[in-house]
């Protein structure tokens, strides 16, 4: 990977976003292998949405530069930087039918096999039997995939993909992931894909680019961010409900089911307590501040109000260098 | 709805006799009179009124610039219309009002107004001397073209604001997802923007064809004898000359051309919709 052409295949430098006076994104860096799942990940207005509208063109940086493939982007428009972008509202053309919105793009380059294009990106989708349709005849799920196949058949350099999973429900969204994954797989295609669900961010990006106030918080793989958030935020971002300074600015963190409850040197008092299938959750009120905790549900019941013994055990927490 | 359909037709029928009794019968009495000569029913009133070369004038004059002022605030008005419905929010609000502003002004004063900007002393000329693009000053008022400057400025308001609605209906990122597949600025407008947005476009080009093609006072302020209208010569028959059978005639032209022009250009937006 130290091969600039593969692993600076999309590089953003110094990159500085703004929407008239707000800075939306300061100064950022950041190279995206060939090849590669990544996430940008990150709470509503850490800049990441404006990370991928630059990418694609439809946002001109205030300062720094955009590099795909070996050439600077940043005044190219977006209809010729070759890449592709699936809307969060999927954006299908309402007056075109599905055959024509797939058809779009490669009209426009006047491909001489057309049809055979289109229909293989219908294929990869699973939607050949759909390309009479009207997209408003379609589920969002389905709408979503022709979105897919529209961006695929142009053959992009990069795929860009708005929060592909939130607007679908709980099944669809486990369907559509295996989908992404396999079309990843399948195609080799480099894709960067915009999130603020850590759960999604984790199943499926090669690497996640944990973003905060228009900077980068955090670059890892999933396992790395994880296991070794860096800071307060990124613990909190992971699922470490449990935060606590330690020495040096830095702190110490613990995820719900690191906490033992019944026994230990703390009290606390239960303050809520809700059942989650294998596992029950418990919020205490007590003199570190809320602790949140999940016990397996064959372990002892509290009850709220109740006085319940603690630990933070020292080995299962995680060391934060920085807290804030 | 009701219960009881007796109800709401009785509801309706009282605004049924109004309109019926009070408008549609004079209007029908008004439009005969070009139908009846002495000696019964006829269409001659029309072969008549055509005969005549000033006539003529007129029709193709009418015609023309209400297409003309129709066509060009179309072009002038998607370019506005995309600018207002891109601006951000707060500024959107203020620059819609600036648009929709002239509306709420009498088309009297603001149609005295173009008599000072387009007179002889008037601004243009002025500026135009001073700049030394011409010698004498331009003869502007009077002309068709101050009839058409009127007119597109008392009707681009509907288009813009026709247009303005209709964009905001389109899917938020059409155009840029039609941009990322690779139409350039052209190719996003006929494919994109205009097929969406045509039934905008057919309301606002009715209202402003229609619109200019009955305007009375525009052409009477800045066209005058020289420059007639069918609206201003349907006037000029009445008061001048008494002659009812012309008047009547005309009428009927302008409500024909009026709905024709709306079934044109619905049968065009539809043509292009079923393709």
């Amino acid at each position: 990977m130290s091969d600039p052409a593969t692993s600076q295949y999309v590089s953003l430098k110094d990159l500085t976003l703004a929407y008239d006076k707000t800075v939306a994104v300061d100064r950022l860096n950041l190279d995206i292998h060939k090849g590669e799942l990544i996430a940008l990940l990150g709470p509503s207005g850490c800049g990441k949405t404006t990370t991928m509208r630059a990418i694609a063109g439809l946002l001109t940086p205030r300062s720094g530069s955009v590099h795909i493939d070996g050439r600077d982007v940043t005044r190219v428009p977006p209809s010729r930087r070759e890449v592709g972008l699936v809307f969060q509202s999927y954006a299908l053309f309402p007056h075109l039918s599905v055959f024509e919105n797939v058809a779009f793009g490669l009209r426009l380059r006047r491909e001489p096999d057309l049809k055979a294009k289109v229909m293989e990106g219908l294929q990869t989708v699973g939607l050949t039997e759909f390309l009479d349709r009207q997209p408003a005849d379609l589920s969002g799920g389905q709408q979503q995939r022709v979105s897919l196949a529209r961006s695929l058949v142009m053959h992009p350099k990069v795929l860009l993909l708005d929060e592909p999973l939130s607007n679908l429900d709980a099944r669809l969204r486990l369907e559509m992931r295996t989908e992404l994954q396999r079309v990843q797989r399948e195609t080799g295609i480099t894709m960067v894909f915009v999130t603020h669900d850590q759960a999604e961010a984790l199943a499926l990006a090669d690497r996640i680019v944990l973003m905060r106030n228009g900077a980068i918080e955090q670059i890892g793989t999933a396992e790395e961010i994880y296991n070794a958030p860096v800071s307060g935020f990124a613990a909190d971002f992971m699922g470490f409900e449990t935060i606590l300074p330690g020495e040096a600015g830095g702190g110490l963190a613990w995820r719900p089911g690191a906490v033992v409850l019944g026994k230990g040197p703390h009290q606390g008092q239960v303050r809520g307590a809700s059942f989650a299938g294998e596992r029950r959750e418990y919020v205490l009120e007590s003199p570190f501040g809320t602790i949140k905790a999940d016990v397996p549900i064959s372990e002892t019941r509290f009850e709220i109000g109740q006085q319940v013994a603690f630990d933070l055990p020292r080995e299962s927490a995680v060391e934060l260098a920085r807290i804030d | 709805m009701f219960e009881n359909r007796a109800i709401g037709l009785a509801l309706v029928l009282p605004a049924a006799i109004f309109a019926a009794a009070l408008f549609l019968l004079p209007v029908g009495i008004l439009l005969s009179e070009a139908f009846r000569t002495d000696t019964g029913w006829s269409v001659s009133a029309y072969g008549e009124f055509f005969a005549s070369s000033r006539n003529q004038t007129v029709f193709f004059r009418t015609l023309k610039l209400a297409s003309l002022v129709a066509g060009v605030s179309a072009v002038v008005g998607y370019a506005a219309a995309f600018a207002i419905v891109n601006l951000p929010a707060s500024s959107r609000g203020r620059m819609f009002g600036l648009v929709t502003l002239p509306l709420m002004i009498s088309p009297v004063a603001r149609t005295y107004a173009w008599l000072v900007i387009l007179g002889r002393t008037g601004f243009v000329n002025k500026f135009l001397v001073d700049l030394g693009i011409t010698d004498t000053p331009l003869r502007i008022l009077f002309t068709e073209t101050a009839v058409f400057i009127g007119l597109l400025q008392l009707f681009l308001p509907l288009m813009i604001i026709s247009l303005v609605s209709a964009m905001e209906n389109m899917p938020r990122d059409a155009v840029p997802a039609a941009r990322i597949l690779g139409a350039n600025w052209l190719q996003v407008f006929w494919r994109v923007i205009l097929p969406l947005t045509r039934e905008g476009l057919v309301i606002g080009g009715t209202l402003v064809f229609t619109g200019s093609m009955t305007a009375y006072i525009t052409p009477a302020i800045l066209g005058g004898s020289k420059v007639l209208m069918l609206e201003t010569l349907l006037y000029q028959r009445v008061t001048v000359a008494n002659d009812f059978v012309s008047a009547s005639v005309i009428a009927m032209i302008l409500i024909t051309m009026s709905f024709s022009a709306n079934l044109l250009l619905k049968r065009l937006a539809t043509a292009r919709k079923s393709r």
